[in-house]
């Protein structure tokens, strides 16, 4: 009986006790956590693909020169570039006194070491610098000049190269040299403000500072890939900052006085690609979107304002053309949505309503999972374009494994719904997706020559006026006949904490040094 | 809830008793029971819905209304309709989806029990007839499927042959056979020794003809009793699936996938997104339940260790 | 009885080599996963390199040929999306999933016992219509939703237990590491709180279902009705005579439960974003990391194997009436 009594008060200590653990899981002062929703996978400067991935070990590694959220190439660890005159070649002066995180000196030669030890094929990398940078530079060799200097060498002359070359992540040599690619997988060395100070596969990756710039002694990345799941804890104040907020979700972390949510225009350009090759022409509505007339008459077809209004809660930033603003050309203005006109150009290109009111029929594929709110955004795109006259064949696919093949073998369409990354630093950078017919990002298989052939015009132009000159035009005609049908570029959405002062940026780069407790 | 009568007792050869005898001892063991008319008249509307919600449904289940979208309750819908359920993320009536989805949900259960259920009574009446090597390779097969977590099977498929509705009738069938083949591999075994087909094999019956007439009826009540817990499982089964992105494609109405569609506006308080399809698949999963202890109670009291 | 184990054991090869077959037949049929391992703007010779390098433009029966004579030495390579043993990743996320597993498994037990036995006892009254409707229900609700509820309400709503991730108990402690383990501990059974009954509620309803089921069998089996006419008392009846006899059904789904629980910890990881392995396959499945998930896969199959065997010796113990012949495959 006694024993009985008792049991109430044990139950209610438990509980209390269960309420102050929960208590501990507020962050600390010194600690900030950010939500990602993907995993990560490796901190091999060669094998970082992802975006998220790649926006942590920018925090572990730092680059020669570095982007800014405005979109200019500052220094960091190098303070002046010199370009031989013929363009291939490029040397860098390092800062001095520089090293790395296990205190070992960082000069030129270890410089040279990064660049050639991605390049070597023997490491069978396949992460963006040696998949993209370097494949897109041409990169030849890198040689130390002496202590501080060091020379990038690269095919040929290529007006971006700079910038891309940002995107490499500097370490030192000797650390590498006695790590086996599996060990240098796991145990980054770097040469950035943060060191790794642990990492839980599918769960925690945290830093811990060694130097400047940077507020906080810890960064905790936290994997939580079910969105709600985020947004709870944000909310909860678990978290205080969190990628991909789903638009639906805005609202509740707005009115929880808690956290708020930032929405920039990302530079993520959204669209429905025309896939224009021979193949898709021989397939139904293949052969009709081969008429730039009909491009156009779907370019009118699709609410794009009310598509970002409803599905996306903000007003986008239209595209006009395939380059990110302000880069673009000035005097384009984006497709209004008019279905009346759709129709009559429609019409006139000679593609009637038939007798069940169908002009035409067209599949229209896409992956799903992917981009802010893609499955309806592509379900409202395919009834928009039933409304004019199209019968479309929807096909959503998984992602990864079903839709990336498709599309890099340039198979996908005739219709199809992507966003590609692009860059707020050079038109160009955008604008090499199209840089020949046979480009492997031309998904589209668009060969117009007054677009393609303008290519040397644009390497050779004299000025930077002329070279202006030259895109504009190329510019107008993507925006007239082009394979893409222009929607918007992608709003990127993080839930921020109150308590944490941070600017989101619009090139999808999360970058918390500057961060700071409000 | 359905208390098992001394009444239970075994059918040795249900096409040899009084039909209808059987037939009232069955509804009286019902309307005993209470809970199974309420499981059966949910599954008639149900099966009503499904037959009929083309001219049920006052919208088209796929048209869009942006402007209108996550409408609540009994809000205005277009030309002068009334969404009774709600809008969904994209201004479709959930009401509409909700009949539409009963058709899919339905029939990917449905269908997906009678692939499972053929393969592995097929499966099981061959393990269980021939032995030998058969057998062994029967067995062996299905100890591989069961060795894997379902679900990493189904995904795996899934991702593979890409999602759509037969795909996943084909997935989750293919996931039950097993529990069949086993069950009738024993019963088989036990039946192949038992003098009426000792008979007809005297009188010179074809093996299929042995199989499939003699032996066959005999084994199918207590499968009734499994496939009816199956239905509720495969109709669970889909909404994880949908959950996972691998589930119905997301224009096709079903039950699971408009819950799974739902989880991002549970934080929002979208409620009725959730809990409209969330009781329909509840009440469905809840009336199989019944409905299969009801059976197994009126086939036969001992069936329950096996299910 | 070694016999028989050793009859099972290699029973059990031939399954796990099935399972490798099947798993890379099934990944390899979708095409080669060379695109996820290239960056977006990657030129097509960069495909071909990146192919070359993965060992996909080799024919199917030399990838798969070269796959099990690694496996015979115990190699099950390399991690495509991790560079690392796969063997070592899937091993580094199976404790948590474990503590997961387990923890649903004694929270579907432990109540489904006495859950199963009071409805059982007092048939036909409210205490067996409101047991019975709630394992209905629970049978009834996807895990997924009832996670994100869950969170919504314990964690958010009420904040009486943590929303996400993980305090990992079993990883210090195999490490060598006990004092972290035990500090952990209670924070380690906090976080399985919300996660723990998503996975576990629907075996919970099953096994209160069985075990009222099966006791109401024992107990107008003619030995209890003799034990209670010999005069004795209801609760020794019970316990002595019933629900010995009882648990022989339930020995038997414990086993079965494992691979089923680890079906449904897929789903219940990813809202919880718990590191764990039903997470780690799926996204391996995703990737087409083929390594990773015969790795995974082989795990698991192992375990379920291993684990039925040592039920069906348990079950051996408990009857002594079953034949060792027929085995339960």
């Amino acid at each position: 009986m006694k024993l009985r009594m008792h049991m109430p008060r044990v139950a209610a200590a438990g509980l209390l006790g269960a309420i102050a653990l929960t208590g501990c899981a507020e962050p600390l002062e010194d600690t900030i956590v950010v939500g990602l929703s993907a995993d990560i996978t490796t901190f091999e400067p060669g094998m970082i693909s992802s975006r998220d991935n790649a926006n942590i070990a920018r925090h572990i590694f730092a680059s020669l020169f570095t982007l800014t959220a405005e979109g200019e190439h500052v220094p960091e660890l190098a303070h002046t570039l010199e370009i031989s005159d013929d363009g291939t070649s490029y040397v860098y002066t390092l800062n001095e006194g520089l090293t790395c995180h296990d205190g070992e000196p960082l000069t030129a030669e270890d410089v040279a070491y990064v660049f050639n030890r991605i390049a070597d094929p023997a490491n069978r990398f396949t992460g963006n610098t040696p998949g993209f940078v370097f494949t897109s530079i041409g990169f030849v060799n890198a040689e130390a000049l002496d202590d501080l200097r060091v020379r990038v060498d690269i095919a040929q002359k290529n007006p971006i190269a700079f910038g891309l070359m940002t995107e490499v992540y500097i370490h030192c040599k000797d650390a590498y040299e006695a790590m086996t690619l599996d060990e240098a997988a796991s145990n980054p060395v770097g040469s950035g403000s943060y060191r790794l100070a642990s990492w839980t596969r599918g769960s925690e990756v945290v830093l811990e500072k060694v130097r400047e710039p940077g507020n906080f002694q810890r960064i905790a990345w936290r994997i939580i890939p079910e969105a709600s799941t985020r947004t709870a804890e944000l909310i909860a104040g678990n978290v205080d900052i969190i990628t991909n907020v789903v638009p639906e979700q805005v609202e509740a972390i707005d009115g929880s006085g808690r956290a708020e949510v930032q929405v920039v225009s990302g530079t993520r350009r959204m669209y429905l690609g025309f896939n224009l090759s021979d193949e898709h022409a021989r397939m139904p509505g293949g052969d009709a979107i081969q008429d730039p007339r009909v491009r156009r008459a779907l370019q009118y077809a699709v609410d794009v304002p009310t598509i970002c209004r409803q599905l996306l809660s903000v007003e986008c930033e239209r595209a006009t053309s395939l380059v990110n603003p302000p880069n673009g050309n000035a005097s384009l203005t984006p497709y209004p949505y008019d279905p009346e006109r759709a129709e009559r150009l429609l019409d006139e290109a000679g593609w009637r309503r038939g007798a069940n009111g169908t002009r035409f029929s067209i599949r229209l594929q896409a992956g799903q999972g992917r981009y802010v709110n893609d499955v309806n955004v592509v379900l409202a795109i395919a009834q928009y374009l039933e409304d004019v006259g199209l019968d479309i064949d929807l096909e959503l696919m998984e992602w990864a494994s079903v839709y990336t093949p498709l599309l890099r073998e340039r198979q996908a369409g005739p219709l199809f719904f992507l966003g590609t990354g692009g860059g707020l630093w050079s038109p160009i950078y955008d604008m090499t997706d199209l840089a020949q017919v046979g480009s492997g990002t031309n998904y589209t298989h668009w060969d117009d020559p007054r677009w393609f052939d303008r290519w040397p015009d644009v390497v050779n132009a004299e000025t930077p006026e002329a070279r202006r000159v030259v895109l504009d035009e190329m510019l107008q005609v993507f925006h007239d006949d082009g394979p893409w049908l222009l929607l918007y570029f992608q709003p990127d959405f993080y839930g921020v904490s109150n308590r944490i002062a941070w600017q989101a940026r619009r090139d999808e780069h999360v970058e918390i040094f500057e961060a700071r407790l409000k | 809830m359905s208390d098992h009568t001394a009444e239970g007792l075994v059918l040795s050869n249900p096409r040899g008793s009084g039909f209808r005898r059987e037939a009232e001892r069955a509804v009286r063991v019902m309307v005993n029971a209470r809970w199974p008319i309420f499981a059966v008249v949910f599954l008639l509307l149900a099966a009503f819905a499904a037959v009929f919600g083309a001219w049920l449904a006052p919208f088209d289940p796929n048209r869009q209304n942006l402007v209108l979208r996550l409408a609540a309750p009994m809000a205005a819908g277009p030309d002068g309709g009334v969404f009774w359920l709600g809008s969904d993320a994209l201004g479709r009536d959930v009401f509409s989806r909700l009949l539409y989805g009963a058709r899919v949900s339905l029939t990917v259960g449905f269908a997906a029990i009678t692939v499972g259920g053929t393969i592995g009574i097929v499966a099981g009446l061959l393990a269980g007839y021939f032995g030998g090597w058969v057998d062994d390779v029967i067995m062996r097969l299905g100890d591989i499927q069961l060795a894997f977590p379902f679900i990493l099977l189904a995904i795996m498929f899934l991702v593979v042959l890409g999602s759509g509705v037969w795909n996943l009738i084909l997935v989750l069938g293919v996931g039950q056979w097993v529990t069949y083949a086993r069950i009738v591999r024993a019963d088989t075994l036990s039946l192949r020794e038992k003098e009426f087909v000792e008979a007809a094999r005297a009188l010179g019956d074809s093996t299929p003809s042995i199989i499939f007439r003699t032996i066959l009826p005999n084994i199918l009540a207590p499968l009734t009793v499994i496939a009816s817990f199956n239905v509720a499982s495969v109709i669970l089964s889909e909404a994880a699936l949908s959950f996972l992105g691998l589930g119905v494609p997301p224009e096709v109405p079903t039950w699971g996938s408009m819950l799974a569609e739902s989880r991002d506006t549970l934080v929002a308080n979208k409620w009725w997104l959730a809990v409209f399809p969330g009781v329909a698949i509840m009440l469905t999963v809840l009336s199989f339940n019944i409905l299969g202890d009801w059976l197994r109670d009126f086939l036969d009291p001992r069936l329950r260790e096996r299910t | 009885m070694g016999a028989y184990v050793v009859r099972r054991l290699l029973q059990s090869v031939v399954v796990v080599i099935g399972v490798t077959l099947v798993t890379f037949l099934a990944l390899q049929a979708g095409g080669d996963p060379t695109y996820l391992f290239v960056s977006e703007r990657a030129s097509l010779e960069e495909i071909e390199a990146t192919r070359r390098a993965l060992g996909f433009d080799r024919p199917l029966h030399v990838q798969y040929l070269s796959f099990v004579g690694d496996l015979a030495r115990g190699d099950f390579g390399q991690s495509l999306s991790y560079r690392q043993p796969a063997m070592e990743i899937v091993l580094e996320a199976l404790p948590a999933t474990v503590e997961l597993t387990v923890f649903a498994m004694v929270f579907a037990l432990l109540l489904a016992i006495p859950l199963g036995v009071l409805a059982a006892i007092h048939r036909g009254t409210a205490w067996d219509g409101s047991i019975t409707t709630f394992s209905m229900l629970g049978q009834s609700i996807p895990s997924f939703w009832m996670g994100i509820m869950m969170i919504l309400f314990f964690g958010l709503y009420m904040r009486l237990f943590p929303i996400s991730g993980n305090v990992p108990f079993l990883a210090p402690l195999l490490s060598g590491d006990v004092v972290t383990a035990f500090t952990n501990l209670p924070r380690t059974i906090f976080h399985l709180v919300l996660p723990g009954i998503a996975v576990g509620t629907y075996s919970l309803a099953r096994n209160t279902r069985l075990v009222r089921s099966s006791l109401l069998e024992v107990l107008e089996q003619d030995y209890v009705r003799t034990a209670r006419s010999k005069g004795l008392r209801e609760r020794r009846v019970l316990i002595h005579h019933a629900l010995r006899n009882a648990w022989l059904p339930v020995v038997t789904i414990v086993g079965l439960e494992f691979g089923f629980l680890l079906g449904g910890v897929v789903v219940v990881e990813t809202v919880f974003s718990y590191p764990g392995i039903g997470r780690l396959l799926f996204a391996a499945i995703n990737q087409r990391d083929i390594p990773l998930v015969q790795a995974g896969v082989v795990l698991l199959a192992g375990i379920f194997i291993v684990l039925n065997l040592v039920v069906d010796l348990v079950y051996l113990r408990l009857d002594p009436r079953v034949k060792l012949a027929g085995g339960r495959g």
